[in-house]
């Protein structure tokens, strides 16, 4: 059974398995109740939680389509079909931002995504208990920081007098206002990014990690493998997974770039790069609290979003046969 | 005397009061009778009255905490106001950090309380068109106090900026006797001694003064100003486009007034504003002005002035005494630091400046209540009256505070404030909870000035020598446009800043002038500029 | 993992992993080591920015301001409160649908699922919730933080990934047994499941604790903020600037250094309390051992 286990059957197959070993799914609703009606009571108070607190709401995004005005109806005020859609998708500003959303989701996606599993696998490696508690403690200390301070201490090192520049100047290199750049904004992104989230990111891989099989280690050392292949043939199959639910996440939510840190981090001269469409709308909105507008964007976010999450679950499905449901 | 006829009155739907202050009133909507809104309201109270409700009376108001002084059940404040005035407020406690957030979100709900103060001119724009906020300029006549200060200050014209499209007014707006302008430069006089120059008192002077500096440090970078996060340069494109006469930064709006050609003019094509950036870019040219000035942190420019590494940056009062002098006493006593005159350019020695300060906006379910009268006559005791504003600022007579003959204010011997009496044990804002930002503000200058230092009060004698420009026209946008006008502006905004750095940097040559405002163009520029032009002729036609 | 390094090549992996993952430390480490320093500085090295990693002009001053506040007391209590609470409501919550969810043989699942997925991606907006919030008459108590964020929906697919992972062998034994499902749930597949209920205790704990937007929303008192409003809204008020020609008149400076002591005084107790989460990801689950 164990040996069974490393090769990772899709898991479809295994639960088809395990249910037909069970009992058959046959019949209708009335059959499915009696049989599982236990599993069904728990779902009950999740439902009513996803009922109240999250569909309930969702009601207010009709004012995508009517106007709303702040201090009215929560529901607005009067039907106005597609305008505030044609607003933006007429606007030229929109699709600079909302091109700069999707490169600086791809690259933080890109560059955050695979580091935690890599550096999950590293911790893995080290054998002495307390080092590696020590590491991993230390690993998850960004992610307790404020943006506010992450971002001055991002600014703080690339100020014109900063160490980044120190070190520049000592090579023989001109200095450069790195903040000032629009070339440099992603970089500068994406390793805060990287920085702040790499280590929390372990965690889950970590938790992971713990669940595979002892035995199945010793078993590919009895067929003479390497470290390098165990982590190939049984690390890595054993925590897929998780990887896979995590990137199809992953790939959903990457048009919610940090709002919070662009914000901070961003300046007039770096827009042309740096501005994404929430950082956008907040400028837009802020001024004159267009919520019809921003509801509108928000519903063509939250369709996209949709969209990819989709798509990337049947490609998931199809090829590594995991899947979010 | 002009009074608007009840005909008239009625033929206008919008009921648009307009009226001139200080010779006539501003009548309360037609039809509205207010009687039985009277409960616990005075019968006679005018200008001088001490208000006092007949009927003990509880208002709710949003407060905005101050993290510095935060609210205290037991302060003096609202035992002694109880006392006067028979009033007890119900805050809504909000965070400062957040309280425009929190705000937008009551009102946007329907749940404000009926008070919500510390609002700033142009911040009850979005929640008029509702009608959840009530127009005040139709309820002045309960006001003796506001209407005598708007008269007796000849402030018409400046409320006048207030008036949305239906000609009235939806905020009441914290009044100043004289424009106060606060922010300036901070200078390192001992090295003005040492290589012989005088304090600058013009741009063109301060460029001689900053080269002067940099042929004796050649390392240095003379001057790198602060509070350049969010808004890029706020405070140094603010003063410098102020002698040139079209502020950017903190002092930037889309339009400004040009009086010769009758009409608005876009500021970031104005060629008052080329001609600052010609000069804020031969100061960064010649390396006398540190490039990071409009991106960096506070901290950052404030370590590079304290620690020497420059001799010229931004400051107001406050950061003067609070920010710079404290560290460089223990780093390098020998420094000395001033903040000099705002220094002037080709306009002259003139000043630009707002006289309204942040208001109040009253929710328009306080008409409903039968206390109405008297929450208006409170408010206009509290914040318009001499009385009530004396008392927010200095507290009570004889326990923090005496006033002699001469109207002097002096702090009791036990209290402390903003370090005017450092032996003081108690604190005036902490421990009595006065001189409270969402109660104490405007008023005379006499008042306002009652807590500045000498230095201080030497910089404000300067500045009020200068000549205040005129206020512009009101131009208010109707619904439509104002949600047309703000997809419009937010962009041309962005791109105005983003070529002012570039052009100031030099990443832009500033021959490319023409080059930049026919981009504007392509920006909608000329619509925007329709729309406002436009707005501004209809409201004269209706209201003017 | 018991495996002994034996191949040359391992152990040079071994000694490039050692200076990576010491790199990783140092990187990490040098901001915090940074805060510290500054949160014990005297102001004036802080603002000429002298602090590094050694505090200068060592004081405790900011943390005594800070620790006399009886309401920053009363705020960290609140903190704990909520944090306690509604860690324990989402965990609860998440478990249940999660162990729903990965029955795959369920009628109905994809349904449920798709429930969940979709509140990921469409969401009311801010007035919406608050009207709700307010309506339901949860203003100004905990269930206000605690009932509107309940589930996490990223969370509970993580969980589900994890139950799904988890032998059916094992429950099939247990129905045979005669045991309910909850017994199952309760019995056997809780046990199994210690590193992931550790890390969504973890995720959850310390999401609610970092929260101060649910409580900034839905608290009107200050005798019921979490200690995060308290500390944000200092923060603000030391660094208010460009509104700061506006409230000059009530701006009194705050300490330099106060934004560090704040951040180790709320950095301390998830130091503290993570060692003991951290038992659960170092030890592995003895899965072989009921499975054979």
């Amino acid at each position: 059974m164990s040996t069974a286990k490393t090769s990772t059957p899709p898991s479809e197959d295994r639960a088809e398995r395990g249910s037909t070993r069970r009992r058959r799914p046959r019949g209708g609703w009335r059959a499915a109740l009696r049989r599982d009606w236990q599993l069904y009571s728990l779902a009950v108070l999740p439902l009513l939680f996803f009922v109240i607190f999250r569909y309930v709401p969702m009601i207010g995004n009709v004012i995508a389509f009517r106007r709303f005005e702040p201090g009215g109806s929560v529901l607005g005020e009067a039907w106005v079909g597609l305008r505030y859609v044609r607003m933006f998708l007429s606007d030229p500003t929109f699709w600079t931002v909302f091109t700069n959303t999707l490169v600086l989701g791809a690259l933080t996606l890109l560059f955050c995504f695979p580091l935690p599993i890599v550096l999950a696998l590293l911790l893995n490696e080290i054998r002495n208990r307390k080092l590696k508690r020590f590491v991993q403690s230390v690993s998850y200390l960004p992610h307790f920081l404020s943006i506010v301070i992450v971002a001055g201490v991002t600014m703080q090192l690339l100020a014109l007098d900063g160490p980044v520049n120190q070190i520049l100047r000592t090579m023989g290199n001109e200095t450069i206002i790195f903040l000032q750049q629009p070339d440099w904004f992603r970089t500068i992104y994406v390793s805060s990014e990287m920085w702040q989230t790499v280590g929390w990111g372990t965690i889950l891989y970590l938790a992971a990690l713990t669940t595979i099989d002892d035995q199945l280690y010793e078993a590919a050392r009895i067929d003479g493998a390497g470290r390098w292949r165990q982590t190939l043939h049984v690390t890595l199959p054993g925590i897929l997974p998780t990887v896979v639910t995590l990137l199809i996440l992953n790939i959903g939510t990457f048009l919610a770039v940090g709002f919070e840190k662009v914000l901070l981090l961003y300046n007039p001269l770096t827009y042309p790069t740096a501005d994404v469409i929430s950082t956008y709308l907040y400028r837009v909105g802020v001024v004159s609290g267009n919520f019809s507008y921003a509801a509108a964007i928000g519903l063509f976010e939250a369709l996209i979003g949709l969209a990819l999450v989709l798509s990337a679950n049947v490609i998931s499905r199809r090829t590594v046969g995991t899947s979010l449901w | 005397m002009y009074q608007v006829s009840r005909r008239q009155a009625l033929l206008a739907i919008g009921a648009f009061t307009l009226t001139i202050a200080g010779c006539g009133s501003d009548e309360p909507e037609q039809g509205k009778d207010l009687s039985p809104n009277k409960d616990g309201a005075m019968a006679k109270y005018g200008v001088g009255d001490q208000f006092k409700a007949t009927a003990p009376l509880t208002f709710s108001i949003l407060y905005l905490n101050h993290p510095n002084y935060p609210l205290k059940k037991d302060w003096l404040f609202w035992s002694e106001l109880n006392k006067r005035t028979g009033v007890t407020l119900t805050p809504t406690l909000v965070p400062l950090s957040d309280y425009e957030q929190k705000r937008s979100l009551v009102i946007g709900a329907g749940d404000a309380p009926l008070i919500i103060p510390k609002t700033y001119p142009g911040q009850e724009v979005p929640f008029v068109a509702s009608g959840t906020i009530l127009p005040v300029s139709d309820h002045l006549d309960l006001m003796p106090h506001f209407k005598d200060k708007v008269a007796k200050w000849n402030l018409q014209a400046d409320v006048d900026t207030l008036r949305q499209s239906d000609g009235r007014f939806y905020l009441l707006p914290g009044l100043h006797e004289e424009i106060w302008l606060d922010y300036s430069l901070a200078v390192r006089t001992d090295i003005l001694e040492k290589l012989g120059l005088e304090v600058p008192k013009t741009w063109e002077e301060l460029y001689t003064v900053l080269k002067a500096m940099k042929a004796e440090y050649p390392d240095l970078y003379p001057f790198s100003d602060r509070w350049g996060i969010p808004t890029p340069g706020g405070n140094l494109l603010n003063i410098v486009g102020q002698a040139y006469g079209a502020p950017g930064g903190w002092g930037y709006l889309p339009a400004r007034w040009d009086a010769t050609a009758g009409k608005f003019a876009f500021t970031g094509a104005m060629d008052q504003y080329r001609q600052m950036l010609v000069y804020l870019n031969k100061l960064v040219k010649e390396k006398l002005l540190d490039p990071e000035s409009f991106t960096q942190t506070d901290d950052a420019a404030k370590q590079k002035f304290v620690s020497g590494k420059t001799f010229v940056t931004g400051t107001n009062a406050q950061t003067l005494v609070n920010d710079y002098r404290p560290p460089m006493e223990k780093l390098n006593p020998d420094a000395k630091i001033a903040k000099i005159p705002v220094p002037t350019g080709p306009l002259g020695e003139v000043k630009y400046g707002n006289r309204l300060e942040n208001g109040i906006m009253i929710s328009k379910k306080a008409l409903e209540s039968k206390n109405f009268v008297a929450m208006m006559q409170f408010i206009d005791w509290l914040w318009y009256s001499d009385q009530g504003e004396e008392f927010a600022k200095w507290g009570v007579e004889g326990v923090t505070s005496t006033k002699d003959a001469s109207g002097e204010f002096k702090l009791a011997p036990d209290v402390d404030f903003i370090g005017l009496n450092p032996e003081g044990k108690k604190h005036l804002q902490k421990d009595f909870g006065f001189s409270n930002g969402v109660f104490a503000y405007g008023g005379t200058t006499k008042l306002l000035e009652s807590t500045f230092s000498e230095e201080e009060l030497a910089f404000q004698a300067v500045m009020k020598t200068r000549k205040a420009r005129p206020v512009e026209p009101p131009r208010p946008f109707s619904d439509e446009e104002r949600e047309q006008a703000s997809l419009w502006e937010t962009p041309l905004k962005d791109y105005v800043t983003q070529m002012t750095l570039k052009f100031i940097l030099g990443d832009r040559d500033l021959g490319e002038w023409d080059a930049y405002v026919k981009e504007l163009e392509a920006k909608n520029m000329t619509s925007y500029m329709n729309l406002v032009n436009g707005a501004y002729e209809r409201f004269k036609k209706e209201h003017g | 993992m018991v495996t002994l390094a034996t191949s040359r090549g391992y152990r040079i992996f071994q000694a490039v992993n050692a200076v990576i993952l010491t790199g990783v430390v140092v990187v990490t480490l040098y901001p915090f080591v940074n805060i510290v320093a500054r949160s014990f500085s005297e102001e004036s090295y802080i603002a000429s920015g002298q602090v590094n990693l050694i505090p200068r002009g060592f004081n405790l001053t900011t943390y005594q301001i800070v620790a006399s506040d009886p309401m920053f007391w009363t705020n960290y209590r609140n903190t704990v409160v909520y944090t306690v609470v509604a860690t324990l409501i989402s965990i609860v919550l998440t478990t249940c649908y999660a162990y729903v969810l990965s029955k795959k043989h369920l009628r109905g699942r994809k349904t449920l699922v798709a429930i969940a997925l979709f509140t990921m991606f469409f969401s009311g907006g801010l007035i919406p919730n608050y009207v709700l919030v307010t309506s339901l008459g949860l203003k100004d108590s905990i269930w206000a933080i605690v009932l509107p964020n309940a589930i996490n929906v990223f969370n509970l697919l993580v969980m589900k990934a994890f139950f799904e992972g988890l032998p059916v062998e094992l429950e099939e034994a247990a129905a045979i047994d005669g045991l309910s499902t909850y017994g199952i749930l309760l019995r056997i597949v809780l046990p199994l499941s210690k590193a992931v209920i550790a890390t969504m205790v973890l995720f959850y704990a310390v999401s609610y604790w970092n929260s101060w937007f649910a409580a900034f929303l839905y608290m009107n008192e200050s005798e019921l903020f979490p200690v995060t409003v308290y500390l944000r809204n200092l923060i603000a008020g030391a660094t208010t600037s460009e509104n700061a020609g506006a409230v000059a008149g009530d701006l009194t400076q705050a300490a330099a250094n106060i934004q560090s002591v704040t951040i180790v005084l709320t950095l301390i107790p998830i130091l503290v309390v993570y060692p003991f989460v951290q038992r659960f990801f170092v030890s592995g689950v003895m899965l072989g051992a009921v499975k054979g």
